[in-house]
Parts: structure tokens; C-alpha cells; sequence
């Protein structure tokens, strides 16, 4: 008790260079958590993205590809897949639901999905959990549609309210038709994945808000750069779509961009994704997505594993920050030590005095470095949700996260056995004359 | 009390002169003992052997019956918190505690002092305050801060900081040389009053001779040193 008073007061005497090494550790020691807990968080958002799933299908091209495209929303497919191949491939012995899916419209920014009402049913995320309604039903008309949480938390619309889709993607685009409202029948309940950020229509919807004005478009061409452009393969515009009853809300649209299957039995997976690989009418490629997720997260470990060392070096700077004042201030305080000594502290006082002054730092630098991390945190959650979709979570430390503290703390007794280990030596050697 | 027998002491062993020689040293319990001689003869190194935190490389020290050279290192630690009270040259207190912290750590490394210490007053903490007050620091001073204190008053927070507990041995290292001839004499005469009352022994090394009148007894190293120059 009495050495970690008097290191306390001994600290507190050298204040300013004290509180400069304690302030260095405790924002390596942010650092170090924040990334940690991004790392970690998006690693679990990203494998919650979508599960229940067996089989993502879409056109032939790379599995990580067609897996950002379908489930991410990120790039877009330029093929899709044609209708027959799905009304083929769905009703393939083993197959429980097939959900079919088209993107590439948008609203505001944000991804509109057309599909069917197994969508509701079926779509999984994190632990296979459904989605659930926040408020309202999932879509029952054409011209209805069914908000993810933050579309809706974000653009501040409720049930009731008309939202006008644009054709395809961004804010700015060409064709904004005021003619199509979409009345809000729905909105889900958060799930920290890429659906609260859709849109969610009828699949027949999408072939009517393009068919109405295909007379606006250019003829189809392969231009792979142009949103807009791409979307023209769909739009040899089938008319019939206007006399389907509300009730279809599916339709027989000629391409979809991609569709889910979900099998009666897993053993099936294997089977099907084979014959569909091989399917000889289209070029189509089938994943699994639970493989693919981990193949895309192993290709961005690098700059995760990349992200963990460089705070580790951080880390590791400031904790020699500590020892260079530790040991710059032990030359000072000689005549300290050698006071000590004639009162009868022995050389292990004077040892245990030095590694308590670095054991305080470094113990108060992770207690003011987690009250950072968690500021951050605070600050920061909002901003990674809406730009990266990982959602953090503001939770207690984990015992992951306790471990690093623990390490960090370890980290700095050792390098505090350094000066310790030194000032025992002075206090050995200097005895009771000291010349400063 | 204190007994040298055939004292050699050298920092390393090819050194070709000892720094201290000292064939025969006897002090009396409660003796005032001016030791004296120039810079350079081997006064701070004979304190530190003294105080047992150097040993000698041949020959006894025996302190209240005890030959402290024997003892294992943490003893020879233990018996200087519980017997020894030192006041140094200057730059005697830590200036991050209060006058009486200061006081007090004189006896928190050791069971024996703070007994002793409660014999006179109802928390150690009391007994640095009426320690203090003797030594002629009045209650404000005693909170002021160290650093705020004049060089004089610094070392009669120093010498109460030896003296509580009543350790039977009280060195001081030089303690008035950084203060002015009045205020040597004035301290000198606290230190004997405070020596006598507690049956201290005082070994008292100075350069400055003038004080010498003052004590009992004094001892000149350079005499006492045997068979060594001890003028450099």
C-alpha cells in the first residue's frame, strides 16, 4: 500500500510527462480496440448477411461476384438469368422454394429488389432468422412496396406513404417517373444486412415500371459501363404484364438477375449445383453462399491481419514512450531512491516502486483508452452502419477484447521491468552518497 | 555500541589502496561524535558502511552487538530501517510528500520505529507533528509544501524524519553545510537536544571544524585512517 502511494504521488509530482505517456497509451490502446471490435463486427455482419440459403444462382461469371451483386448489392450482374432456367431449375425434384430476384432499379440511392412473396418466408439472416414486420405486411398489390428498417428510418417514410422508383441505380437517375407510385404496405425490422437498405417490390412490379415507358429507351446495347443501358436487355417489353390481375404479383418477366434456392434436404446442394453449373441451355453459376462469404473474407484478411499489426505497433510505440520517460526520469530521481533506501526501503522496494509507476500508467492508459474506444464507438456506429453496413455492437468487452487489455498491461510490466530492474541496480550501487 | 575492528574497504579488488583503513573504532551509547576530515578521505563511503548498504571488504562493524557485515542483505536492510536514522547533505526530502509524510516514511519501513513512535503520541502522523514542533516547524509549515520550505527548515523536516521512532543511531551526513554558520549552530543544538532525549548516538561528520567545540567527542578520519593518505 504504502509503494503504491508513494508512486502515486511520485506520478502525480511529474505530472506533465506522467499524463503525455498515460494519454500516448490510452489512444493506442483506442486504436487497438477499435479496430479490433470493427474487425470482429464486420466479420460477424458479414457472415449474417444471409443464411438458410442453399443456392444462389445467377448468370455465369466469378462466385464472389455474383454473391456482392445478389446479396450486397455491390456491383451488378451484367447477365441475368432467363425465366425458363428458373421455372426449370425451381422445379427440380428437392427444391422447397426458389425465390427469384431482380435488381438494378433504385430509389434515392437505394437498391430496389423485385421478387416473390417466398421472400418473406424464406430470406434468412444471421442464425437462420426470418424476416419479421416492424410494422404493416409484406406486399400483396403491384404497385406496393416493403421498406428495410433503415430505408425507411433513413428517407422517414411510414405506411401509407407513395415512393416513385427510379430505373436503375444511383440518385441521379435519367428516368424518375412520377407515374409509378408505390404505395408503403411494410417495414422490416432491422437486421444489420444489405435488406434494410432494399426496396422491396413485386417482381412483375419491375417489368411494369420499365414496360410503361420502354418507348424512352435506346436500343439494347452491351454497354457493361452504363447502368441504364444494361437494364435494356430486359425491355423487349412484353405488354401483357398490364392485363395480369394484381394478384400475380410475380408475372413472367424474361430475365431475372439472380434467384435462391432452398432444398428439401442439404444433400441435395451438392447435386443440384453441379447440374446447374453444367446446364446447357444458359451459362449459369450456382454458390453456395455460406463458402463464398468465407472466400471473400479471406481474400480481405490481409488488410485485417495488415490493420491488427499496425496497431499492435502502436501499441507497442507507446509503451516504449513509457519506458524513455521512465528511464530519462530515473537519473532525476536518484537521490529519491536513495532517500528511500535510508529509511530502509531494500532494493525490492525500490524495484516493486518502479514497476507500480508503470503498471499505474499502463493500467489507467487501457482505462481512459476503453472510455475513448467506447466514444468512438458511440460517435462512429451511425456512420458505419449507412456507409459500410457493419453494425457495431456497443456491448460490454468481450473476452477477446479483455484479453488484449490483458496482454497490454502485460506488455507494460515487462517493459517497466526495465527501468525497475535499473533503479534496483542504482539503489545496489549508489548507497547512501549520491552526487546529482 | 559501534565497534570498527581492522576495517578495510575497497570498491574493487585491484584497487591498490583501500579507501578506508580503519584498525580500532569504538563509540558509546548516546555519544555525540563530530567526525571530521577533507573532501576526498572516504567519510561518505565509512557512512555507507556505517548504515550498512556497503559491506567491508575485510574485518567487522558491530552495531548494538551485532556484526552488521555478517548479516544477509535484506537483514543488514532491515536493521538500518529499524536502528539507523540518516539525514543527508541536502535534497533530503521527497518533494511530492507533505513535511509530515516525509516524517513518517522515517519509520513505515519498520515495526519496531512505529512502536516506538506510538509510545509518544496516538498515530505516527501525531508524533511527526510534535517531532516537527520541537525541531521548531510550526503547524503551518508542517502542511506547506516541500519545496516551499527554506533549505534550513527542509533539514529539520530531515532530522525529524531520522529521530522518529528512536533509533538508537543517528548520521548525518553533512547536514548543515548548506546552511548559514548562525543556523549551523542553532541546528546542531536541536540535534543534540532531540540525540539526548531519545539516548540516540550521533555520529555527526562535518568538514566544517568550527563545530567541533560543540561536541563531546571528535574523531579525525584522516587519523583514524591507518597507514593510508588520505589527503586526496
Amino acid at each position: 500500500m504504502l509503494l503504491i502511494k508513494l508512486a502515486t504521488k511520485s506520478l502525480l509530482n511529474r505530472k506533465a510527462s506522467a499524463l503525455l505517456t498515460l494519454f500516448t497509451i490510452a489512444i493506442s490502446v483506442m486504436l487497438l480496440m477499435s479496430i479490433e471490435r470493427v474487425r470482429v463486427d464486420a466479420k460477424s455482419s458479414f457472415s449474417n448477411t444471409i443464411s438458410g440459403t442453399d443456392l444462389i444462382v445467377g448468370a455465369r461469371t466469378g462466385d464472389i461476384q455474383l454473391l456482392l451483386s445478389s446479396v450486397f448489392r455491390i456491383g451488378h450482374a451484367n447477365n441475368g438469368v432467363s425465366w425458363k432456367s428458373y421455372q426449370f431449375i425451381s422445379e427440380q425434384r428437392g427444391v422447397k422454394w426458389a425465390i427469384p430476384m431482380s435488381l438494378g432499379d433504385s430509389h434515392k440511392g437505394l437498391a430496389v429488389l423485385g421478387t416473390n412473396k417466398d421472400y418473406f418466408e424464406h430470406y434468412r439472416v444471421a442464425k437462420k432468422q426470418p424476416l419479421s414486420f416492424l410494422q404493416g405486411h409484406e406486399f400483396n398489390h403491384l404497385f406496393e412496396v416493403v421498406l428495410g428498417a433503415e430505408v425507411a428510418n433513413t428517407l422517414g417514410y411510414q405506411l401509407g406513404d407513395e415512393v416513385v422508383i427510379a430505373h436503375g441505380m444511383g440518385n441521379t437517375s435519367f428516368h424518375n417517373h412520377d407515374d409509378n407510385p408505390f404505395k408503403v404496405v411494410g417495414i422490416l425490422k432491422p437486421t444489420g444486412t444489405p435488406v434494410d437498405k432494399t426496396l422491396h417490390i413485386p417482381l412483375a412490379a419491375i417489368d411494369a415500371i420499365h414496360g410503361s415507358h420502354a418507348h424512352q429507351h435506346e436500343p439494347a446495347q452491351a454497354d457493361a459501363n452504363d447502368h441504364d443501358h444494361d437494364h435494356d436487355h430486359d425491355h423487349d417489353h412484353d405488354h401483357d404484364h398490364d392485363q395480369h390481375d394484381d394478384v400475380d404479383l410475380v408475372g413472367t418477366p424474361k430475365q431475372i438477375t439472380a434467384f435462391l434456392l432452398g432444398f428439401d434436404s442439404p444433400l441435395y446442394t451438392l447435386q443440384v449445383r453441379r447440374n446447374i453449373n453444367q446446364y446447357k441451355d444458359e451459362a449459369l453459376l450456382a454458390i453456395m453462399p455460406g463458402v463464398t462469404l468465407r472466400e471473400l473474407w479471406e481474400m480481405l484478411s490481409i488488410v485485417e491481419k495488415i490493420l491488427l499489426l499496425f496497431s499492435i505497433v502502436v501499441v507497442l510505440i507507446s509503451l516504449l514512450g513509457m519506458l524513455t520517460s521512465l528511464l530519462s526520469s530515473l537519473n532525476q530521481r536518484r537521490r529519491e531512491l536513495a532517500i528511500l533506501r535510508s529509511v530502509g526501503a531494500r532494493p525490492w522496494h525500490i524495484f516493486t516502486l518502479i514497476s507500480v509507476e508503470s503498471l499505474l500508467i499502463t493500467g489507467l492508459g487501457c482505462i481512459v483508452g476503453t472510455a475513448l474506444f467506447y466514444a468512438l464507438m458511440l460517435l462512429g456506429a451511425d456512420y458505419l452502419q449507412s456507409h459500410a453496413g457493419i453494425s457495431l455492437n456497443i456491448a460490454l468487452l468481450s473476452s477477446y477484447e479483455l484479453m488484449l487489455l490483458a496482454a497490454i498491461m502485460v506488455a507494460g510490466f515487462i517493459v517497466g521491468l526495465i527501468p525497475a530492474t535499473r533503479a534496483y541496480f542504482y539503489s545496489l550501487a549508489d548507497g547512501m552518497s549520491i552526487k546529482i | 555500541m559501534i565497534t570498527l575492528e581492522n576495517v578495510l574497504f575497497k570498491w574493487h579488488a585491484k584497487q591498490p589502496e583501500p579507501t578506508i583503513n580503519i584498525p580500532e573504532l569504538d563509540i558509546d551509547q548516546g555519544e555525540h561524535v563530530f567526525l571530521h576530515g577533507p573532501s576526498g578521505c572516504g567519510k561518505s563511503t565509512l557512512l555507507s558502511l556505517l548504515a550498512g548498504v556497503t559491506v567491508p571488504t575485510q574485518g567487522n562493524i558491530v552495531l548494538l552487538g551485532k556484526a552488521i557485515n555478517q548479516l544477509s542483505n535484506s537483514k543488514r536492510d532491515r536493521f538500518r530501517a529499524d536502528h539507523i536514522g540518516y539525514i543527508f547533505q541536502n535534497f533530503n526530502l521527497l518533494p511530492y510528500l507533505s513535511p509530515i509524510e516525509n516524517v513518517t516514511l522515517g519509520c513505515q519501513f519498520s515495526k519496531q520505529r512505529q512502536n516506538n513512535a506510538l509510545k509518544n503520541s496516538a498515530t505516527i502522523a501525531a508524533e511527526a507533528s510534535r517531532l516537527l514542533t520541537a525541531l521548531g516547524l510550526n503547524d503551518a509549515l508542517q502542511h506547506q509544501a516541500v519545496a516551499q520550505l527554506s533549505i534550513g527548515q527542509q533539514q529539520r523536516v530531515a532530522a525529524a524524519r531520522a529521530f522518529i521512532g528512536s533509533p538508537e543511531i543517528i548520521i548525518a551526513d553533512e547536514p548543515t553545510s548548506a546552511l548559514d554558520t548562525q543556523n549551523r549552530q542553532a541546528f546542531v543544538k536541536l540535534l543534540f537536544e532531540q540525540a539526548s532525549a531519545a539516548n540516540s548516538t550521533l555520529i555527526f561528520v562535518s568538514h566544517d571544524e568550527t563545530l567541533q567545540t560543540l561536541f563531546t567527542r571528535s574523531i579525525s578520519l584522516v587519523e583514524l585512517q591507518g597507514g593510508t593518505d588520505a589527503t586526496h
